[in-house]
């Protein structure tokens, strides 16, 4: 979860309210934006008093929630009064990290306001083969969605690649057309943000219109929420 | 808010006119329709910088990524690319044609696109500058293209040129500050001073706009921000030198090390490169010593830095240059090349402005805030055969030369002035042929204007390289050079020519290194062509057995390595 924000951000500020945690960030690009939300009943244990804000480096503690194994437990208490969150990780052993919070940026990212033609539902892991094919070839990929089929393009300067994922198929769970849509993404985006949040996720939604941003919703355990918006390449007469 | 296209637009109008009145003009009409937070911005980015002149932050963009994004943002139609860059030399302009020659495939982004402002444009260098860690590279990339993508073909030609540090468009730093006199009516030698106070005319020009005369007039020296250094000129011998100044002069050993000026604040020290490059982290000694030996809480003090060799005898400049910039395995480097600090002016300390007391105070105060750091050796004489012995014991003891200074000078930061004089006797010359050439940049980019110097190696017969010069020659006598380099070109690789070894050029250098670069494992330091030698044949040209002897005789007087 906190790898999918790191490839977009530095550092992020986390609003956390008595009801959970949520964090809306742009790339410095303005390219691509993350939302999620954690609400408290994803946690084992989870108190706030009153709303806060929590600005922090993404990398560092990134650094640290990786010390974690799979069966231990990560405890983030945030002390008001010093500034710093302490990182405890228990299990085997117990460590205790703290690093320092930022300060916290003043703008806020709004949603972006979008009507799309088409929506697809598809397994993360079907998602993320079909765009490691493309990755292969080019650096960027166009999408075309029609009634019956996906289908990813992608043209190199020495090879290309076409692949279809088909209504009911393993990998393409529910399509939903209005009109045939066509759009062009940059991979070093895509394909980072669907590597890193198949690892949280097994089903995405992906809603899409003709030259217009993606919107990628990934599903998440009860009522978590991981979803990311993506501007296309387009092409200028 | 101001667009960058009417930077950019500026910029063309700069480059294409030569008149300088004409370039202040336009410049000053820019100037005073920026608001105030885009004043210093714009006029760093002018001058061909994405920051201010002393923050040490660096964009660290290679022609490999940026033609990497041109390749994605285009068509890539190298071939007009180069055809524009030949034509041109400018790699900003060969940007501009192959924006213009193909549609552009960009990167939109979330919120729709409003065109690029000078503000903008600063940000995501700062963006690119702020990058870090795992996936930075990407992420650069991204801002990059991302940038470029929304540039419009004439923005895509200066946003490369500062990218890579060549903006080329003759408006220089000096032109600036006289824009800025003349835009804010302010004196001229005012905005000089107050440059050379705060490290960069950008920032006094933003000082101007918000806070007049009055706030250009309280600028004060400010610790950690490096100020350019004051330069000399150079006399042929120690008579010239005291005629020049007047009859008496000091004279101070011109040490073979690197220039620093050294910022104290408390136990805080900072040392800074000739450049104003940060270079505390690979001089742990000096900060060191600094702290425990400047009797003053504040103070901006010049010295000089040598390698030193186990006998105390100085090293070769080149040792020394591997202690700079340097980041990894700093301590072991310390043992291995030792250095020593000698200092020789002092130019702020504990709220006072030194700079304009006469060369003599300064002197007296450095020796009396910092009793225990060696200062160079130094004396005062009117007497011409003294001045000369000095020399020669300087020289003797392996030392480059000396500098000698008018007693009641001031100390002017950044100019090359007639108060300071080196006094540097050069290596006997060499006459070297010319076995290549390369075509030059910007004004020259027609000419043959870089040139291969070779030494004869009488064993094998071959040419050998042992330097490459572009510096010596008249513009004349570069386009006579070229034609007849092109009458003997043995191989046209685009950009160089290999030429039949048939002329014969004198040529002057400080030193000869110890190099890898060359065939035969030595190069000229600051070569320099000092006559074209037609009166003399190949054969007649100095060889490499000579190149050698002469390298080795810097070792008398140097430690060796």
């Amino acid at each position: 979860m906190i790898t999918s924000i790191s490839i977009l951000v530095d550092e992020a500020t986390y609003d956390i309210t008595p009801d959970g945690m949520k964090l809306r960030a742009m790339d410095p690009s303005r390219v691509a934006m993350v939302d999620f939300e954690w609400p408290k009943t994803v946690f084992d244990e989870y108190a706030c008093d009153a709303p806060t804000k929590m600005c922090l480096n993404i990398t560092e503690l990134l650094k640290l929630l990786k010390r974690a194994g799979k069966d231990e437990a990560v405890e983030l208490s945030l002390d008001e009064k010093t500034g710093r969150l302490q990182v405890t990780i228990s299990g085997k052993y117990t460590r205790t990290f703290n690093m320092p919070t930022l300060e916290a940026a003043e703008e806020e990212v709004p949603t972006p306001k979008l009507a799309f033609n088409a929506k697809i539902k598809a397994t993360t892991q079907g998602l993320r083969e079909a765009i490691e094919d493309a990755a292969l070839v080019s650096d960027h990929v166009r999408i075309e969605v029609d009634p019956e089929k996906l289908v990813l393009h992608a043209t190199g300067d020495l090879m290309g690649a076409n692949i279809e994922l088909k209504k009911g198929s393993d990998a393409l769970l529910d399509l939903e057309v209005k009109e045939t849509v066509k759009a062009t993404f940059s991979l070093s985006y895509l394909n980072e943000i669907i590597k890193t949040a198949a690892a949280t996720s097994d089903i995405a939604t992906l809603e899409f219109s003709t030259d217009m941003p993606i919107k990628l919703d990934f599903q998440q355990p009860k009522e978590g929420k991981l979803t990311f918006y993506l501007a296309p390449r387009i092409e200028v007469e | 808010m101001t667009e960058f296209i009417a930077l950019a637009e500026l910029c063309e109008k700069l480059e294409t006119t030569k008149k300088r009145l004409a370039m202040i003009e336009y410049a000053s009409d820019f100037l005073q329709k920026l608001n105030p937070d885009e004043v210093e911005p714009a006029v760093s980015m002018l001058l061909g910088r994405a920051f201010p002149k002393w923050d040490q932050r660096v964009l660290e963009v290679s022609w490999a990524t940026l033609s990497g994004i041109l390749g994605r943002l285009t068509d890539a139609d190298w071939s007009v690319f180069r055809e524009a860059f030949n034509k041109t030399g400018d790699v900003g302009a060969a940007a501009k044609a192959l924006f213009e020659s193909s549609r552009i495939k960009k990167q939109a982004t979330l919120f729709g696109e409003k065109p690029l402002t000078v503000l903008k444009v600063r940000k995501t260098f700062e963006a690119i500058a702020e990058t870090s860690g795992h996936g930075s590279r990407e992420r650069k990339e991204r801002l990059l293209e991302t940038l470029l993508g929304a540039a419009k073909p004439l923005e895509a030609k200066y946003i490369v040129k500062i990218l890579i540090g060549e903006m080329r468009t003759g408006f220089h730093e000096g032109l600036m500050e006289v824009t800025v006199s003349k835009t804010f009516n302010l004196p001229l030698r005012l905005v000089q001073h107050a440059t050379m106070l705060t490290g960069d005319i950008g920032e006094v020009a933003a000082i101007a706009k918000t806070r007049g005369e009055e706030g250009i007039k309280r600028l004060g020296f400010r610790l950690f921000k490096p100020v350019k250094p004051m330069l000399a000129q150079t006399a042929k011998d120690a008579k010239e030198a005291l005629e020049e100044l007047g009859g008496e002069a000091a004279f101070e050993y011109k040490l073979d090390g690197a220039r620093i000026q050294v910022h104290k604040s408390g136990s805080v020290v900072k040392v800074f490169s000739r450049r104003l490059t940060d270079v505390t982290d690979s001089l742990p000694e000096i900060v060191e010593q600094v702290q425990n030996e400047v009797r003053a809480k504040d103070a901006i003090l010049e010295g000089e830095v040598i390698a030193v060799g186990e006998d105390g005898n100085p090293m070769l400049f080149q040792h020394l240059m591997r202690r700079f910039r340097r980041v990894h395995e700093i301590e072991e480097m310390t043992k291995e090349v030792p250095v020593r600090l000698y200092l020789f002016d002092v130019l702020y300390v504990d709220g006072e402005n030194l700079v304009s007391l006469p060369y003599t105070e300064r002197r007296k105060k450095l020796a009396e805030i910092a009793p225990c750091i060696p200062l160079t050796k130094q004396i005062v004489t009117k007497d011409v055969e003294v001045a000369a012995r000095f020399l020669e014991t300087a020289m003797s003891e392996g030392h480059e030369g000396l500098v000698a200074k008018k007693l009641d000078s001031p100390y002017t930061p950044g100019v090359r002035g007639k108060r300071w004089f080196k006094i540097k006797p050069v290596l006997e010359p060499l006459d070297l042929v010319i076995v290549a050439a390369e075509y030059g940049y910007g004004r020259r980019h027609g000419w043959l204007s870089d040139y291969y110097l070779a030494a004869k190696d009488e064993e094998t017969g071959k040419f050998l390289v042992v330097g490459k010069t572009f510096k010596g020659l008249t513009d004349e006598e570069i386009a006579t050079m070229t034609r007849r380099l092109k009458g003997l070109t043995l191989k046209d690789e685009r950009r160089r020519v290999i030429v039949a070894p048939k002329i014969v050029v004198e040529v002057a250098y400080n030193e000869i290194q110890k190099s890898p670069k060359y065939e035969c494992g030595m190069a000229l330091r600051f070569a320099r062509i000092t006559r074209i030698r037609d009166d003399k044949t190949p054969e007649e040209a100095d060889t490499i057995k000579k190149v050698r002897e002469i390298y080795q005789k810097q070792f008398e007087k140097k430690a060796n390595y």
